[in-house]
């Protein structure tokens, strides 16, 4: 049954429908784009590391690392690999795996029903070997070493052990050159058969392309392939996580130029997904903005004292299990700015904002929203993202609009706190 | 998306508009094209001083308020290096006004983009000096940050060494020696020259009309223009060179293997077309000779690619290997290389490498800053193609000619970044 919702203030539609194998499809049409995109994900990703297999009793624990090593083996084919088929009709292909999904994607310019096809097709059609997963472990090695030598991945990865005891998200995606050694190929199609059901899964599609034909062509591909048993329920375990950060401060040394600092704050109130966490994710955007964006006071004086310069962000992570505000760059005196930022969050909370700052930021999130429909393989992407927390992008200019100025003060006051927060340093080794 | 529309504006500058309903934003865009000369470092902190305040806008609070008052506008300055010469640019984007309840949104930000330029804050009859301090050790800070990204500091330390007596050496952001000796009145005397005699162009992209962004341009820009200077060709050295090898050791995990070529090739010589798809075929994608015999076959390396540094008609392979394995990897690479020259080139790889390079140039036709990109570079190689051009003379390409154009492809610098001894 095809679903069409429409976004008038956007001037964007969405059209869903799920197939019989249990897959929800969505194509946001985009007339006048030259590129197709689609993205084939699972939700599934490196905090997935202890689950009850399907069909089994008995929760195992994987080796870190290996949602990613699936995703790298997915591409390989019997015959060759996926990216020839890819190559013969002109479409890049990529994938990628985060904390909590693994995304297949590629952008074409023509051939998408064949491109298609060809995503529909290898990501339902594991082929894993003793040789070809041993080959696979030096490339990945090779992908772990390159992120041991990023500074801007290592402060952020530091900052997640730092803020957490025991969730998995405090471990590095690829997992270690040691971890994926422990992979072979009966433990790789245990995750698959687990993970990576229809049902389990999302196709989105954005482009000037056929919805019609795209629903008949994905049904009828499904029709084909062999009838796979669906699970109930996936039951993934999440090891109780403690109050409080597992350290206030990280430091690691590493060949960089200056200082790198993140200050992040863990978030305990968990919202497990919904309107809920959409609403908080777009507070804390907002009040990341009020408290340190370009226009505040805060950050005239830190850029002015030389304290920090244009590499300074921030961002705000909610997931239905965890979520987390960070403010990060490079400094002289990442210690100092981390007191001057402490400091400031104390004062604004006995002495808030003005509401009409706070209705200027609502402006400029807005814009931001409209802007992210420009890009058919971004907003693809947080499309996708959005519906594994069981939330909808269409939501997120009206709940702008609805977010008052007490639920920012009062997520403010919840989240931003001392002693829930840890500073990650990178400092220059000698 | 209609066809670009280009307008000779008073002053000898160029406007360049492309107009396209799908997009939601306006995209703009003033590149004010600068000889990589021995200025470099001064035409480099120009952007960043202006971009602190003007007349109107004198702090990065005002201009931070305004932006977001203006439903999140974005505007950013900086600096690019196309060939022997910097483009120094002031960038917005903005929400189109059909989707926001405010109108004037566009008049606004071409004002807004004409301060910036043209009216800054100043003191003593030169910019601001604590604005220049500020952004003097900013920059500094960012030149010096080049290393904390390995990939690219050692592309980067590659062409260095390669062209080492070369302008092209020079590094886009400038040097650490010239801002410790920075002259103040010489900066505001640059960017004079910069306002008055640098050719400039302005790329405006979205659902916009011609005219009126014609005329809103003619009633806000108020630069004082003189002659405008011609900024003189890269040199492509033709010679052939001697083979080198440097080694530069540093604390890290993965040794970064680079290789630079020298193509002897110009933009505008009629091999320079079999010579995009000569390294798409030889390291453009998960199609190429470098990716399935370095990583896919043997396992070496997470990447491996080739690209050109295509207005100075150069070739750079990057890899990133484990030292043990650097004797073995630079084998590899040098075969798939010679390959090439000998002609060992599939029909598929070829196909997939004319498929690869058209289905890129097409997709840049949905982005304002790829589209900006690709006709920036016309002006400065003085080409006239349209993406749809270019795309049709890609697929005129024949495989003799790639061959041919393989035997110009001569090495010119081996540079590997090696983990200290001990460091793993």
């Amino acid at each position: 049954m095809e679903n069409l919702m429409e976004n008038k203030l956007l001037k964007e539609k969405l059209i869903s429908h799920k197939l019989k194998v249990g897959l929800n499809v969505y194509i946001l049409p985009k007339p006048g784009y030259s590129r197709q995109f689609a993205i084939y994900a699972t939700q599934y990703g490196s905090n997935d590391s202890q689950f009850v297999p399907l069909g089994k009793k008995e929760p195992i624990t994987v080796p870190d690392g290996i949602a990613h090593f699936l995703e790298h083996k997915l591409f390989e084919e019997e015959e060759g690999n996926i990216f020839d088929e890819y190559a013969k009709l002109g479409a890049q292909p990529n994938a990628f795996t985060n904390f909590n999904m693994t995304a297949y994607h590629f952008t074409s310019t023509g051939n998408f029903y064949e491109c298609l096809d060809v995503l529909l097709g290898f990501v339902g059609r594991p082929y894993f070997t003793d040789e070809n997963v041993e080959k696979e472990k030096g490339i990945i090695a090779q992908e772990i070493r390159m992120y041991e030598d990023n500074p801007y991945w290592r402060v952020y990865f530091n900052l997640l052990k730092g803020l957490y005891h025991e969730h998995p998200v405090r471990k590095d995606i690829a997992g270690t050159v040691e971890s994926i050694y422990k992979i072979n190929k009966e433990i790789l199609y245990e995750c698959y058969r687990t993970f990576y059901h229809p049902s389990n899964m999302v196709l989105f599609i954005a482009g000037d392309v056929d919805t019609d034909r795209v629903i008949k062509q994905a049904e009828e591909l499904f029709s084909k392939q062999p009838v796979k048993e669906a699970g109930s329920e996936i039951e993934r375990i999440l090891p109780e996580e403690e109050k409080g950060v597992a350290q206030s401060r990280v430091e690691e040394k590493l060949a960089v130029s200056r200082p790198m600092f993140a200050l992040g704050f863990k978030d305990e109130d968990i919202t497990g997904g919904g309107d809920r966490l959409l609403e908080k994710i777009i507070a804390n955007e907002i009040i990341l903005d009020m408290l340190v964006g370009p226009s505040s006071d805060i950050y005239s004086n830190l850029y002015e004292e030389g304290l920090i310069d244009s590499s300074f962000g921030t961002d705000y992570t909610g997931e239905k299990n965890y979520g987390h505000a960070i403010m990060s760059g490079q400094s002289s005196d990442p210690e100092k700015v981390a007191s001057i930022l402490y400091d400031e969050i104390d004062k604004r909370k006995s002495k808030p904002w003005d509401q009409d700052y706070f209705e200027r930021i609502k402006k400029k999130k807005m814009g931001q929203h409209i802007r992210l429909f420009n890009s058919i393989e971004s907003t693809s992407i947080r499309f996708v993202s959005m519906l594994f927390k069981d939330t909808h992008l269409f939501d997120y200019y009206q709940t702008i609009e609805s977010i008052t100025y007490d639920l920012i003060i009062q997520e403010f006051k919840q989240l931003y706190n001392k002693s829930n927060s840890c500073l990650s340093m990178i400092v220059p080794k000698i | 998306m209609s066809d670009i529309i280009i307008k000779k504006l008073e002053g000898n500058i160029n406007l360049h508009i492309i107009p396209d309903k799908k997009f939601k934003t306006v995209y703009i865009s003033y590149c004010f094209h600068r000889d990589l000369d021995k200025d470099y470092t001064y035409n480099a902190l120009i952007p960043a001083v202006l971009k602190r305040g003007c007349e109107g806008y004198e702090n990065q609070k005002k201009i931070g308020a305004f932006l977001e008052e203006q439903y999140g506008a974005l505007f950013d300055v900086g600096v690019q290096k196309l060939g022997e010469r910097q483009i120094l640019r002031f960038t917005m984007d903005l929400v189109n006004e059909t989707y926001t309840p405010k109108d004037g949104l566009l008049a606004q930000s071409f004002y807004f983009l004409n301060r910036i330029i043209t009216k800054p804050v100043l003191e003593n009859s030169i910019f601001r000096e604590d604005y220049v301090n500020q952004e003097k050790e900013n920059l500094k800070n960012r030149i010096l940050a080049m290393i904390n990204d390995k990939m690219q500091y050692s592309i980067e330390r590659c062409i260095q060494e390669m062209c080492k007596n070369e302008k092209y050496s020079r590094f886009v952001l400038g040097s650490v020696e010239d801002l410790e000796s920075l002259d103040s009145e010489r900066l505001y005397r640059v960017y004079h020259d910069m306002i008055a005699t640098s050719p400039l162009d302005i790329f405006v992209v979205g659902d916009v009309d011609a005219e009126k962004v014609l005329l809103l341009i003619k009633n806000s820009l108020d630069l004082d223009r003189s002659q405008t200077k011609i900024i003189s060709e890269t040199i492509i050295k033709r010679v052939g060179v001697k083979q080198r090898q440097v080694i530069e050791e540093m604390d890290v995990a993965q040794a970064k293997l680079n290789i630079g070529f020298r193509t002897n090739t110009s933009v505008k010589d009629k091999e320079y077309l079999p010579l995009v798809v000569y390294a798409s075929v030889l390291g453009g994608g998960p199609h190429s000779k470098l990716f399935i015999n370095v990583r896919e076959r043997s396992s070496l390396a997470y990447y491996a690619f080739a690209r050109l540094e295509k207005y100075k008609g150069l070739m750079l392979i990057g890899s990133g290997i484990d030292q043990k394995q650097y004797q073995q990897a630079l084998e590899i690479i040098m075969e798939q290389v010679n390959d090439m020259e000998k002609g060992n080139i599939t029909d598929m790889e070829f196909t997939a490498a004319i498929n690869a390079i058209t289905t890129s140039l097409r997709g840049a036709k949905d982005e304002p800053g790829q589209l900006v990109n690709y006709y920036l570079g016309n002006t400065v190689t003085g080409a006239s193609y349209s993406l749809d051009d270019l795309i049709e003379e890609i697929m005129k390409v024949k495989l003799e000619e790639v061959v041919e154009v393989a035997k110009r492809v001569k090495v010119d610098t081996v540079y590997l970044l090696s983990p200290k001894e001990g460091s793993l």
